[in-house]
């Protein structure tokens, strides 16, 4: 399961201070059904605001995002979200947190698909516990599982993962890689972490800031088990990084 | 093992709460038994026992307890109602709230105890006036408690809550209500705090029962030991009182529990 998208000269402004300033330029990008697509970019850079725009949570002001063939025109179930911060209630517990999306389906329903969902995630003992009360990588998890749990066929990641500890983050990065193999969703993930990228993505948009474009997209053909210390993997982690940090053009032994 | 050093850690921290208190009637107790202060401005603890004793045992100091805590559960009834309610009308909606901002903010500082002589002119000096009071003064503390707790809700939660097409009302319910319910609850303790200050001040000036009505008789019959005891009783229900709602607030709010 899962959508494709097409994205068509988005464009984007915000009034800073009286100020228009441009955020988004003539964005223009197509995602497959199924793909893995991870935004890379400066914070500041548009990133999340295309997300957002693509949630639903933030209007274009031109160009269009399909999903489907259908125009976004606000959120929908169709699409989960997941935020830097696990943006928990803290007054309910993790079960009802993961049921908050399951209008209109009878208590035990919402409960099959919570526990369901919860025990993907390693929660299960924890369901009836508070946020509060948990840390930050399980509340993490929790989100996850709140975002799959009304099954989007298109899942949204903003930096899900930029909070965490490094052991962590490696661990959620793992399991989320199992999860997209489960649940054939369509995931678009916006992060600063070059390695996350590399490590995630079947395609990697590189973004540059002020205003935000696309500089280039680069198909990551590494397979589906991917060396974190492989020859390969370090290839693409400086192809990306030349893309920040050095304005000459990748040299040719880089090109792969 | 465990249980016995908990048992002695929660016997510490009563200690630790008590002590003040008992300082204070020991201290109390030496200045009047040694004659550093005289009887008629403070009378000795046993004496103002006795009195709190014989008003119990008479029923007076029941029945005038009595009659100021049914005017404050009145005047504070209507209090928590409409405070809540135009609380969060002011606090969700941008226009209510700049339509009664100012003159809430303009009647908030004129005093309670300034309101009592207007109050008595338009309800008498019987129970209207009481709760009218009452009413002013427990209604501000409750409304800019909850429209701060509305107000401060994280608008990330509220994203998220549009993000699963929550319509208004599970908004409110899921998402604004409880985060402004630890706000509201402290609305409602100094709310009723101030209630009791209101019903005593009234019952001061002008009343002819309740325990400020008593404590204001007893200073100009010069009874000083039952202006006394009319202030413990007030504190020791005050302190009650206290203890109620906060215990109704924990229990509301089982998440803030170990935060």
């Amino acid at each position: 399961m899962g959508k494709e998208l097409k994205i068509r000269d988005v464009n984007k402004s915000f009034d800073v201070n009286g100020e228009k300033v441009k955020v988004l330029s003539d964005i223009g990008l197509d995602i497959e059904e199924g793909e893995f697509v991870v935004i890379v970019g400066h914070s500041g850079c548009g990133k999340s605001t295309l997300l957002k725009i693509i949630a639903g949570l933030e209007t274009n002001d031109t160009g269009t995002v399909q999903i489907d063939g259908k125009e976004v025109k606000g959120p929908g179930i169709d699409r989960g979200m997941i935020f830097q911060e696990h943006r928990l209630f803290p007054w309910m517990s993790i079960e009802k947190n993961v049921q908050l999306g399951l209008n209109g389906k009878s208590k035990k329903e919402k409960e099959n698909i919570s526990d369901q969902y919860l025990s993907l995630v390693k929660l299960s003992e924890f369901k009836k516990a508070y946020p509060g009360q948990l840390s930050g990588g399980m509340s993490q998890r929790a989100a996850i599982a709140r975002a799959l749990a009304t099954q989007p066929e298109v899942l949204l990641l903003d930096e899900p993962f930029g909070a965490l500890d490094a052991l962590t983050k490696i661990e959620l990065q793992e399991e989320l890689l199992k999860i997209k193999k489960r649940c054939k969703n369509t995931m678009i993930m916006v992060t600063h972490d070059i390695e996350e990228a590399v490590f995630l993505a079947d395609r990697i948009v590189v973004m540059s800031s002020r205003p935000g474009t696309i500089k280039d997209i680069i198909k990551v053909e590494l397979g589906h088990t991917r060396d974190r210390g492989g020859s390969d993997f370090a290839k693409y982690k400086k192809k990306i990084y030349n893309y920040f940090f050095e304005d000459k053009i990748v040299a040719p032994e880089y090109n792969i | 093992m465990k249980r016995q050093t908990k048992n002695i850690q929660n016997v510490l921290v009563f200690l630790n709460m008590i002590l003040l208190p008992i300082l204070i009637i020991i201290a109390w107790h030496y200045a009047t038994v040694s004659g550093a202060m005289s009887t008629l401005i403070l009378p000795k603890i046993s004496t103002v026992l006795e009195t709190l004793k014989t008003e119990i045992t008479h029923g007076t100091l029941v029945s005038d307890i009595a009659i100021s805590l049914s005017r404050i559960a009145k005047g504070y009834a209507l209090a928590v109602v409409i405070g809540i309610l135009l609380g969060v009308l002011m606090g969700m909606n941008q226009t209510a709230n700049r339509f009664f901002m100012l003159t809430f903010t303009a009647i908030r500082q004129v005093p309670m105890i300034a309101w009592v002589p207007i109050l008595i002119i338009w309800f008498g000096i019987g129970e209207e006036s009481k709760v009218a009071v009452i009413f002013l003064a427990a209604y501000f503390p409750i409304l800019v408690n909850t429209v701060d707790g509305i107000e401060r809700t994280d608008p990330k939660l509220v994203e998220v809550g549009k993000m699963y097409h929550l319509n208004g009302w599970q908004q409110f319910t899921k998402i604004y209500l409880p985060s402004a319910l630890p706000s509201i609850f402290v609305g409602l303790k100094l709310g009723l705090s101030v209630s009791w200050m209101a019903v005593v001040g009234a019952e001061m000036i002008a009343a002819t029962s309740g325990i400020g009505f008593r404590i204001n008789d007893a200073r100009s019959l010069m009874q000083y030991p039952v202006v006394f005891a009319g202030m413990i009783a007030i504190a020791v229900i005050g302190v009650i009182m206290d203890f109620i709602i906060s215990f109704i607030s924990k229990a509301c709010t089982p998440w803030e529990r170990g935060r």
